[in-house]
């Protein structure tokens, strides 16, 4: 048992779970606390205005809390300067924002692994219409990360490695201090898709030394179309902006700009206020809870799915068979059914939601010759109760014989 | 593809209240689209129905779900055999009823849902054997006509004066004679209904009024005091009709045309009537107060032949 934590009052902060399901589908899109329902509503009953624009005391009010939110991001990866948290939709953007002002060049070289998710490949394949080559790194058979692989995945002029720290496929986490420790060693600098790893680890930006990261809120129970880009400070500075507008100057001519200083120079238009207050208060929660103890429980219960599961015969798991590699994240195929058909009957017959399909890694599948795999992901809410139902049903399922 | 066929009519009348019906429909629509041109049809309608059925079986027994999951195909077979085959019979009920005014056509006194008070079909009942060996009824001569005697066409009609639905058919049947004028004629002939109070007196008092040249007075009047019918509401009607009411009342206390009354019902019972009201047009039966489009359908017919 984690020391003080206490799932059934966990429970009780999120509205959703009064409903009969159980919910399974986390790496996709987490739930929300009432803490940050309350928090959006908040910003639309009593303070909405325009931040770092209007001086009424309104705008101060905005201005103070989307500071804060900052500050919360900021604190819960550790990274030096406020300034360092650009605001964003969704892990996607912040990584488009980095592969667009970065400052690639014809001939430069990207590596990333065999398992990105969509958005941390598609940026990077589209570049090579700018003379922009990209390197993939395979992974060792379990699907865990092969250091060797990657040391070779290295030339003069490789300028960016772009990597995956958990991994949305089958929970793998990557060594990301030593892959940033070889990139810098080879003049890269190295960019991280946090995405599954910011909801449920003690993630330390400076101790990694990582110089981009990017993930979202809906994962970590913020609103949904919210996202960070964490970036070094000076590595900001000497961007080009990204998508350009109000707000990202602080002048103008008919015929020249000067540029805002980061993080405003990438935070163009009028931002989602609302959704970031909500994010900063889904850090405060999180961290009130402790990401330690919630990395912990989901670990506690994908041992539990994995040790009543790995022995049958008709289970394939994706990725590494320990579960302690796996993190909350149990991706698995029974043989026979479809993935998409076997997550449709565990909604129907005991409302389990899971994810089924490529989980946007069709790259992975399609190099694997599979169709797809069920997800299901756990989170600080799901109980030892909820993973036994999970696991009895996938039994029936097998007992379906099909 | 079995269940895109199953699905798209249904899915499409939901569309219309519905934006995700109306997903489903165009999803059914381009799969069946694909296969008629040959093509595959990506739709995984299919395949989340089949889970879906699967998984609601899966609550019961494993078996039962794999039983669903692996035959899911025979399954959406016979679905589909049987929303076609209720299609047929449904489309079948509504063109009955909308040609017949029952949806199992014109001689049918069942339950019809397009009538659901069975207005259309209700009658007199009598408790009697269905008749194997039908013997058609026809138009005799002594027995007085309604309409035009010269008519191509004559209606039988087996009614009882104290019949409700008779006298509902009543305005049907003019309207009837009123558009087929010198076409079609009737000939009302007397069925007794012994649980109806008056019924075999005034289907007697009809003949004695016939006696005196009154028969169609008599006939409409019977129907306009129904309700209050009684040996003096008969009385009355023979005053009014200015019958000679001494030879009246002589002709009904000796029950004159009793064998007429008497032939009237047994040819009915020949021809296979049960109740009141029932027509034949030739060898057309109609049962009940069916609508005047009911008559037209059939007369048509006969009329072309």
């Amino acid at each position: 048992m984690i020391f003080g934590y206490n799932v059934e009052k966990i429970r009780q902060d999120f509205p959703m779970l009064s409903k009969p399901i159980i919910y399974f589908d986390n790496a996709c899109m987490s739930l929300k606390p009432m803490q940050v329902i309350s928090k959006i509503n908040e910003y639309y009953k009593e303070y909405t205005a325009c931040a770092g624009r209007s001086a009424h005391r309104l705008a101060s009010r905005v201005e103070e809390e989307i500071d804060k939110s900052r500050n919360e991001v900021k604190s819960l990866i550790n990274a030096r300067h406020s300034s360092e948290i650009v605001f964003t939709r969704n892990t996607t953007e912040g990584i488009n924002l980095a592969a667009n002002s970065i400052g690639l060049n014809n001939g430069d070289e990207i590596v990333i692994s065999d398992k990105e998710h969509n958005s941390n490949l598609i940026p990077w394949l589209k570049l090579r219409k700018n003379g922009i080559k990209v390197v993939v790194a395979e992974s060792n058979k379990d699907n865990t990360f092969n250091l060797e692989n990657f040391r070779k995945s290295f030339t003069s002029k490789t300028k960016l490695v772009s990597i995956v720290f958990t991994s949305n496929l089958d929970g793998a986490t990557n060594p990301v201090k030593e892959i940033a420790r070889i990139s810098h060693q080879n003049g890269a600098l190295i960019m991280v898709d946090a995405a599954q790893s910011a909801p449920s680890m003690e993630i330390d930006a400076r101790k990694l030394d990582v110089d981009f990261m990017a993930f979202s809120g809906h994962k970590m129970l913020g609103p949904t179309g919210t996202g960070v880009l964490y970036g070094k400070k000076e590595l900001l500075e000497n961007m080009e902006q990204f998508i350009v507008g109000g707000e990202t100057v602080a002048d103008s001519t008919y015929n020249n700009y000067k540029m805002e200083e980061a993080p405003m120079k990438f935070e163009a238009g009028l931002q989602d206020y609302s959704g970031i207050i909500g994010l900063g208060e889904a850090c405060r929660y999180l961290k009130k809870i402790g990401l330690r103890n919630i990395s912990e429980h989901e670990k506690k219960l994908n041992k539990a799915i994995t040790e009543s599961l790995i022995r049958e015969e008709k289970i394939s798991i994706i990725g590494p068979a320990e579960h302690e590699k796996r993190a909350g994240i149990f991706s698995f195929n029974i043989d026979g059914v479809d993935p998409h058909n076997a997550a449709k009957i565990l909604d129907a017959s005991k409302n389990i939601m899971t994810r089924s399909g490529a989980h946007c890694v069709h790259s992975w599948f399609n190099k694997h010759n599979l169709k797809g795999s069920v997800r299901a992901s756990l989170y600080l809410y799901n109980t030892e109760e909820e993973a036994k139902i999970f696991v009895d049903e996938i039994k029936k399922i097998i007992k379906m014989e099909v | 593809m079995v269940l895109c066929i199953l699905a798209l009519p249904i899915f499409a009348v939901l569309g219309i209240f519905s934006l995700k019906y109306r997903k489903l429909t165009l999803e059914a629509l381009d799969c069946l689209f694909k296969t008629a041109t040959l093509r595959k049809c990506r739709s995984s309608l299919d395949d989340r129905t089949k889970a879906a059925m699967a998984g609601k079986a899966l609550k019961f027994s494993p078996k039962a779900a794999g039983l669903v999951y692996r035959n899911y195909k025979i399954i959406s077979w016979l679905l589909l055999i049987i929303f076609l085959w209720s299609a047929y019979e449904g489309s079948l009920g509504a063109y009955n009823y909308y040609k017949y005014g029952n949806c199992n056509g014109p001689s049918d006194t069942g339950l019809c849902l397009l009538d659901p008070t069975g207005s259309n079909s209700k009658i007199s009942a009598i408790d009697i054997d269905t008749q194997t060996n039908i013997v058609y009824p026809f138009a005799e001569k002594d027995d007085p006509i309604i309409g035009s005697e010269s008519a191509k066409l004559t209606i039988i009609e087996f009614g009882c004066y104290a019949c409700p639905y008779t006298k509902k058919a009543e305005p049907i049947i003019k309207e009837v004679l009123e558009h087929y004028q010198g076409k079609v004629n009737l000939q009302f002939k007397t069925f007794y209904i012994p649980s109806h109070h008056m019924s075999y007196k005034s289907a007697l008092a009809a003949d004695c009024a016939n006696e005196q040249g009154k028969y169609k007075e008599f006939h409409n009047l019977v129907f306009q005091w129904q309700d209050n019918i009684s040996d003096d509401t008969i009385n009355r009607i023979a005053d009014n009709t200015g019958l000679d009411t001494k030879k009246f009342n002589d002709c009904i206390a000796k029950e004159r045309y009793k064998s007429e009354v008497d032939a009237d019902t047994l040819m009915g019972v020949h021809a296979g009537v049960s109740g009141t009201p029932t027509f034949f047009i030739n060898k057309q039966k109609i049962v009940g107060p069916k609508p005047f489009r009911t008559f037209k359908s059939i007369i048509d017919e006969e009329l072309k032949k």
